[in-house]
């Protein structure tokens, strides 16, 4: 048509910058030309250490490289300083034993066997490719290491039935198994393809018999259509929902969501990202976990879609729901992470030079009925 | 009452002292109105390299004094440069002129020699191909060329690849023209350093390359103004960021063009 020849031939990634550029310099305010420039910069990665695995070897290599397990670093250092308050605040060292306990040590819900490598802030060193071990199974998972908090936040508990909604390629689907406390574990991702390759994912880090079909089921169904399926079912449901990939839509050309031909896939996506949600929360069980997270620094694909949830699952479903406090991890983690201040619902990971990870958004939210 | 910094006039320069071929001794240099402290250091500097048996030694001082430099100055030079000892003296003279020729008359002169002396030690024709160069290949008027020479001296040495790689880096990507570029001294600046900062600019949002037409959809901030500042200023002035955040821009760009320059070696050999 006379229209379509009319249309200037931008590359998808400039008009994802340009639509970027009209709506976070709003959002975001001061902070957008850093977290520009970031997600137009090399991105760091985490790797997520395979339990399963011999990891003595590499463990001890990346540790002399300056590598650290941000996870138990950070927590043993809080730990820490909570016995050096309460030390300061006794005033003296035999009312100590009175005031730790176990829940202070680890604060609840962070699994100690979810691990991930990072380098410090401000070095730019990369990882090697994983190598298998003398049973072949791959010793770590390299992703984007604020990936793990959605996987960290979700509290899973010994002996959750657990459902990973939008699963492939399965970073966080491996994160979750390496807590070793889940009963049943179920995978799902609509597109038959990236199950495959989420399959192979679980085959290259997992032994056989914790891929057994009464501890594991991989699935291919329209993850909106799950509360009609399986409700008030899983403790833990996890809904990584596909949205615009903010740094990849800035990075490559290729399967671009803002490719012309793509317009109204990606106007939709809110849409798709509410039913989701709702699905998740239908498949949750009572007194269960809800974790919404994407990738993407959209308002709109973020915080309205869960406050939008929120209001839908009490006026149609009739579920109310809690949204948790997710303060107490972003103020462990907030070395290696920079998090956005102030969000009225859920955190923000933004992207910067310094610590290049991001951009997550996640959000948690308790079932009451 | 220190003896050895009482200057002598130089007043008494007589043919004899100056003669060519001959060699520098203390009381020459004390005759040509040295203090007792600069014909020391003269000497010394005349003797590291054997350019104090050189023939051409003296002509050389003559020459820099002609072109009405004081003592202090003519030390100065030939601390910066002490191949200018071998040079002979009539190709000085030449070089001088040549610079005249291209614009540089006195003043013009005298500061180049002395912020840059290394380039009275280059034949004519090396000058000369880079002030052809500048104007065929970067059209640049004859007045501008004379602009860049005062200004950059240095670049009568630069590679003329690596010159016109950081002129078209200038003209197409930063988008400004030749009398923008002349009031940056963007040859003065390391072409790293040149991509660097406007990378980091274009990456924040802050700087865009115009279109055909010549327009943008944000105020570019002037080459001059984010070139010709230390770099303090332009992270926080400029680019609005923390120097932190500059410093991995600049570890993660160098490692950048390192692999995409391998990237396009691979490529033309395959
Ligand atoms: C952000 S990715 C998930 C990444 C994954 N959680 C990980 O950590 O590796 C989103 C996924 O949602 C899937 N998806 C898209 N629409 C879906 C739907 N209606 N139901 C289920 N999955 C869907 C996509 O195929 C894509 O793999």
């Amino acid at each position: 048509t006379k229209w379509a020849g009319s249309l200037p031939k931008y590359p998808p990634t400039n008009l994802a910058l340009q639509h970027f550029d009209a709506t976070y310099k709003l959002q975001l305010g001061r902070e957008w030309p850093s977290v520009r420039a970031s997600m137009l910069c090399e991105q760091k990665y985490g790797a997520l250490v395979n339990n399963f695995a011999t990891t003595e070897g590499f463990m001890a290599h990346l540790q002399s490289q300056g590598c650290q397990d941000f996870v138990s670093c950070t927590v043993r250092e809080g730990a820490q300083e909570r016995l050096q308050t309460a030390a300061s605040t006794h005033g003296n060292t035999s009312s100590l034993e009175s005031v730790v306990d176990d829940q202070d040590i680890v604060p609840s819900g962070l699994s100690p066997n979810i691990k991930c490598l990072v380098f410090p802030r401000g070095d730019i060193s990369r990882f090697k490719p994983s190598r298998p071990d003398k049973y072949g199974l791959l010793g770590y998972y390299l992703m984007d290491a604020a990936s793990i908090l959605p996987a960290l936040a979700l509290d899973v508990q010994e002996g959750h039935t657990v459902l990973d909604l939008c699963a492939a390629p399965g970073g966080k689907a491996l994160a979750l198994l390496q807590t070793q406390a889940i009963r049943f574990l179920c995978v799902n991702d609509i597109s038959a393809s990236r199950t495959l390759r989420l399959r192979r994912v679980l085959d290259r880090y997992v032994p056989k018999g914790l891929l057994a079909g009464d501890k594991l089921r991989i699935t291919s169904f329209d993850g909106r259509k799950w509360g009609e399926i399986e409700r008030d079912t899983f403790d833990r449901v996890l809904v990584d929902v596909p949205c615009t990939t903010d740094r990849h839509s800035v990075m490559e050309e290729e399967n671009n969501i803002f490719n012309r031909a793509r317009t109204k896939e990606r106007q939709r996506l809110p849409q798709l990202q509410l039913e989701l949600l709702l699905a998740g929360i239908q498949a949750a069980c009572p007194g269960g976990v809800v974790l919404y997270s994407t990738c993407s620094l959209s308002q709109l694909q973020n915080w309205y879609v869960v406050d939008r949830a929120i209001h839908l699952a009490r006026e149609e479903l009739g579920i109310s729901l809690q949204v948790a406090d997710l303060r107490p991890l972003t103020q462990l983690f907030k070395d290696t992470f920079n998090f956005a201040p102030d969000l009225n619902l859920g955190q923000l990971v933004l992207p910067h030079l310094t610590a290049n990870f991001g951009p997550i958004y996640m959000c948690k939210l308790q079932r009451l009925n | 009452h220190n003896q050895a910094s009482t200057p002598h006039q130089p007043t008494t320069l007589s043919q004899q002292q100056l003669q060519p071929g001959r060699e520098l001794s203390l009381q020459a240099l004390l005759d040509m109105g040295f203090t007792d402290t600069q014909a020391d250091q003269m000497l010394e500097q005349a003797t590291q390299g054997r350019a104090g048996q050189s023939e051409h030694a003296t002509s050389t001082l003559m020459v820099l004094f002609v072109l009405g430099f004081k003592p202090s100055n003519v030390l100065k030079v030939l601390e910066k440069c002490p191949e200018l000892f071998c040079v002979k003296g009539t190709h000085l003279e030449q070089r001088m002129d040549n610079l005249r020729r291209l614009g540089l008359l006195e003043g013009g002169l005298q500061r180049v020699v002395i912020h840059y002396p290394q380039i009275l030690t280059l034949p004519l024709k090396r000058v000369n191909t880079v002030a052809r160069f500048l104007k065929e290949k970067c059209a640049f008027t004859v007045q501008q060329v004379t602009d860049i020479l005062r200004d950059c001296p240095a670049v009568v040495q630069y590679d003329l690849g690596q010159l016109e790689y950081k002129f078209q880096y200038a003209y197409f990507r930063l988008g400004v023209r030749q009398s923008e570029i002349v009031k940056s001294k963007l040859f003065r600046v390391p072409l790293d350093e040149v991509r660097g900062r406007h990378c980091f600019l274009e990456r924040r949002g802050l700087y865009q390359t115009p279109d055909k037409k010549g327009q943008t959809l944000i105020v570019n901030p002037k080459l001059n103004d984010f070139l010709a500042v230390p770099e303090e200023t332009y992270v926080t002035n400029v680019a609005m960021a923390t120097q932190e955040e500059f410093e991995v821009f600049k570890k993660l760009m160098a490692r950048e063009w390192l692999e995409y320059d391998d990237c396009q070696e691979r490529d033309m050999v395959a």
